[in-house]
């Protein structure tokens, strides 16, 4: 095999139709045949441009301004149509439920080779070939609407794939996805480097870039940097200024004053036993105690189970729970075990089937939606689905409008939750032309104007940079800090170790696990049977047998 | 949850040709047209559920059962108003009901129900690829087959989303359950704007997704699931014209099935 140069970037410029400031910025790098490269960046840095580039959708399918030379294989790619450009470039998207479109799945491995001309036997070949590679084999003719999250974005991979692309590009694959679907693909990643495929992978957690051959950082359109991961994952400072998340281990070590530079936890816990660098402490095993048990119960499941009407299956069994006033609480579980149908019972948008769902005391039977909106609020997954005013102010106080609140009190509480959600100033803003994180915020204001007593957000930090995420959480914080309970359905584990108080486990529909955060995590083999594990620097607390659950404590906690 | 239509079963009528089924389900309509006596449209639709039956395609009808009950209603109540017949058996003012055309209000509730298990048979046992299939094959365009199919496939998903969309507006107080004009106008532009926006991101990303996948309109391209005609198709098309040759004597020749002369 040659190792020439697959994707040459030279000078290239881009400048969305209706942007303001180029998207990206004289670009220029070569990528070799076969090689494993990681973009990474903060949100709006360009990640998602550069792969549009790679793959003609940027010029020919979002028209602006270009300049600059890019090709794939040696053809340009701003000659090239993207059908075209399809046979050297697949492209995976985010989105796994908008770029699956067929009926089974056989047929969604089929779609490409069929345009590309391909024999009937032919594809069949390359279907048996590449859903074994993705791991779906045997699932030929399941609807591809019955798979789980990661099995669907497995099957994309394995679609684009079948085309036998020289070039893979993805775009943030795996940021929908729970841990172990995320886990699996970036297992294929690995994997895809021995298949002299030129692979390249968006993602901002640096965990990923770990195996790579080169990583590229991005910042403002810009190439702030390219390197080895050695080089560039070890630079704390410039992964910051990137909006990255310094790998915890190298974290650990820098604040810890030891001399070593661990990219794995793995290579962390040789180092740490072989130098003893934690010296064996008596076990003070004591966690963090529920503070609030005599606190209001605001919400009472008594052995509630759910299932859709016309199914068979239940959705939801026996689930019994407690949550007090002034809690935070975490629901974690993957892709399909219940935790949105639950949070739904908690508002009344569901109904139990049988068993009693309560809000203050009450059931969610006897009460109308009206009424639920004062006292549960509930935040959507993705803000596109409720926005809809032609301004924020609009926007925020649209429930409390329809609730038939007076116009005066309505502009105090929007301003309150404005403030509170760090959109003061945005009043007279289109939230349609606001970031994914704002309109993010946009939603969580027009829930807060109400002032429920309890706030659930479903995933509220997808499609969020860690910088954004962060952000995101401390609002969340600070308003469990005011006195608001706060219940977070996430599939992020950091966000559940450092935010929340209490952590439930979800699996098939029963929770499996419910405690104060610290213990929950403290059972790592309990978790696994849910496909779940704690981030690094939680598995290694839980190693030295310690209490912290994140990077400051575990530190404060080796130095006293 | 799954919106969509198709069953994924091996019955006979799964296995049958995509043409097949189209024309089929064309035949069953003009048979549908033949009679207008309850009574024989009676029969008509109690064979379309036994074909419904036989290709597990009923769960289908079950789970729209109450479209299918109200078609049937609304055309046994509405239709005596707006045709007379000889035999009078009720009046008041104006208004007058005959015995025919009540019977006839009853065939035409039936008629319609059974268009639209035809048509939902037809969904339930033929994946949208194979419908694109079998467009082709019947000489239109690839990108106009295409471009039918994946409205038809983005029914169940904008259905989901939609219902997403509700969800999301009434957790924040908005309020379907209102009895005056005023207030469902009011709330249709919450759901509305949302809708509009999510049908036009997904498009877009839809259309991205494709184009990445290789999908030109104009190169030739290959089909994986080829469908033949065999002698089954064959076997269903005969039969379903020798009914229709049948029916067509019986109305025209012997003026059996008719409650109202002169009207399908």
């Amino acid at each position: 095999m040659n190792m020439g140069i697959s994707v040459s970037f030279e000078d290239v410029s881009y400048t969305y139709h209706n942007g303001d400031i180029p998207a990206l910025q004289h670009i220029s790098g070569d990528i070799k045949d076969g090689s494993f490269v990681v973009m990474m960046g903060h949100g709006g840095a360009g990640k998602s441009s550069l792969c549009f580039a790679v793959n003609g959708l940027i010029p020919r399918f979002y028209r602006g301004k270009y300049s600059g030379r890019l090709t794939v294989g040696g053809r340009d790619v701003s000659q090239t149509s993207i059908a075209d450009l399809a046979k050297t470039v697949g492209l995976v998207f985010q989105d796994f439920e908008a770029q699956l479109f067929s009926t089974n799945v056989e047929l969604e491995m089929a779609f490409g080779p069929e345009n590309q001309g391909i024999s009937r036997e032919g594809i069949g070949k390359r279907i048996d070939r590449y859903l074994r590679f993705v791991g779906l084999e045997g699932m030929q003719r399941r609807d591809t609407a019955t798979l789980s999250g990661g099995q669907k974005q497995r099957l994309a991979i394995g679609s684009v794939l079948a085309m036998e692309p020289s070039v893979l590009v993805m775009d943030e694959p795996t940021t929908d996805l729970d841990p172990y679907g995320r886990e699996r693909i970036l297992s294929l990643s690995e994997e895809l480097k021995n298949h002299e495929r030129t692979l390249i992978l968006i993602d901002h957690e640096p965990d990923a870039a770990v195996g790579a051959d080169e990583i590229w950082l991005l910042r403002n359109g810009q190439l702030a940097a390219q390197g080895t991961p050695g080089k560039i994952l070890t630079d704390t400072a410039l992964l910051e200024s990137c909006g990255i998340k310094a790998l915890p281990t190298l974290a650990l070590f820098s604040a810890m004053g030891w001399p070593w530079q661990p990219l794995t936890l793995e290579e962390a816990i040789f180092l740490i036993s072989k130098h003893d660098l934690a010296p064996r402490r008596k076990s003070g095993m004591d966690g963090n105690r529920r503070k609030s048990s005599n606190r209001h119960v605001v919400l009472e499941a008594k052995d509630l189970s759910f299932r859709y009407p016309e199914t068979s299956a239940d959705v939801l069994q026996g689930v019994n729970l407690t949550v007090r006033e002034g809690e935070f609480v975490a629901i974690l579980g993957q892709n399909g075990s219940g935790k949105s149908t639950l949070a739904r019972q908690f508002n009344g948008l569901l109904k139990p089937t049988s068993g009693e769902m309560l809000v203050q005391a009450k059931a969610t039977t006897s009460l109308k939606h009206r009424e639920l909106a004062r006292l549960v609020g509930y935040v959507f997954q993705n803000p596109d689905h409720q926005i809809f005013a032609s301004s924020v102010r609009e926007e925020a106080g649209f429930g409390l409008r329809v609730l038939g609140e007076d116009p005066g009190r309505i502009k105090i509480r929007v301003e309150e939750a404005l403030a509170a959600t760090g959109l003061a100033g945005y009043e007279e803003r289109s939230p349609f032309l606001l970031t994914k994180g704002e309109r993010q915020r946009v939603a969580v204001a027009s829930i807060l104007a109400a002032k429920p007593a309890v706030l659930i957000l479903d995933e509220p930090t997808t499609g969020l940079d860690y910088r954004h995420q962060r952000d995101a959480m401390e609002m969340l914080k600070s308003l469990n800090r005011i006195g608001h309970t706060i219940i977070v359905i996430t599939h992020a584990i950091w966000i559940a170790e450092t935010y929340a108080d209490r952590t439930i486990v979800m699996k098939d529909g029963r929770i499996i696990m419910d405690g104060p955060t610290r213990e929950v995590f403290r059972d790592e083999t309990r978790l696994g049977e849910t496909s779940l594990s704690p981030s690094p620097i939680v598995r290694l607390s839980n190693r030295l047998s310690m209490n912290a659950l994140t990077l400051n404590d575990l530190v404060e906690e080796l130095k006293s | 949850m799954n919106l969509s239509l198709y069953r994924d079963e091996d019955t006979w009528l799964h296995r049958l040709d995509s043409r097949t089924k189209m024309i089929g389900v064309m035949i069953i309509f003009v048979l549908c047209l033949c009679f207008n006596h309850p009574l024989y449209m009676a029969g008509m639709a109690s064979a379309m559920f036994a074909i419904a039956v036989s290709s597990r395609a009923h769960p289908v009808l079950w789970n729209l059962r109450h479209i299918l009950i109200l078609l049937i209603l609304f055309s046994s109540v509405l239709w005596p108003f707006f045709i007379k017949g000889p035999t009078t058996v009720w009046t008041w003012k104006t208004l007058a009901v005959s015995r025919e055309s009540l019977l006839y209000g009853i065939a035409m509730g039936l008629r319609l129900a059974t268009f639209v298990m035809a048509g939902l048979v037809f969904l339930a046992t033929t994946r949208n690829e194979e419908i694109t299939g079998g467009l082709i094959r019947m000489g239109l365009p690839y990108p106009i087959a295409f471009a039918l199919v994946t409205a038809l496939r983005l029914v169940p998903t904008f259905a989901g989303a939609g219902a997403t969309i509700v969800q999301a507006q009434v957790s924040r107080g908005l309020d379907l359950e209102s009895k005056n004009i005023f207030g469902r106008l009011a709330a249709f532009i919450p759901l509305a704007v949302p809708m509009f926006i999510t049908a036009i991101r997904y498009t877009n990303l839809l259309s991205m997704a494709l184009e990445s996948r290789g999908f030109s309109p104009v190169t030739p391209r290959t089909m994986y699931y080829v469908s033949k005609m065999g002698k089954k198709d064959w076997g269903a098309l005969m039969a379903l014209i020798f009914f229709l040759a049948v029916f067509l004597y019986l109305r025209l020749v012997c003026g059996a099935g008719v409650v109202m002369p002169g009207r399908l």
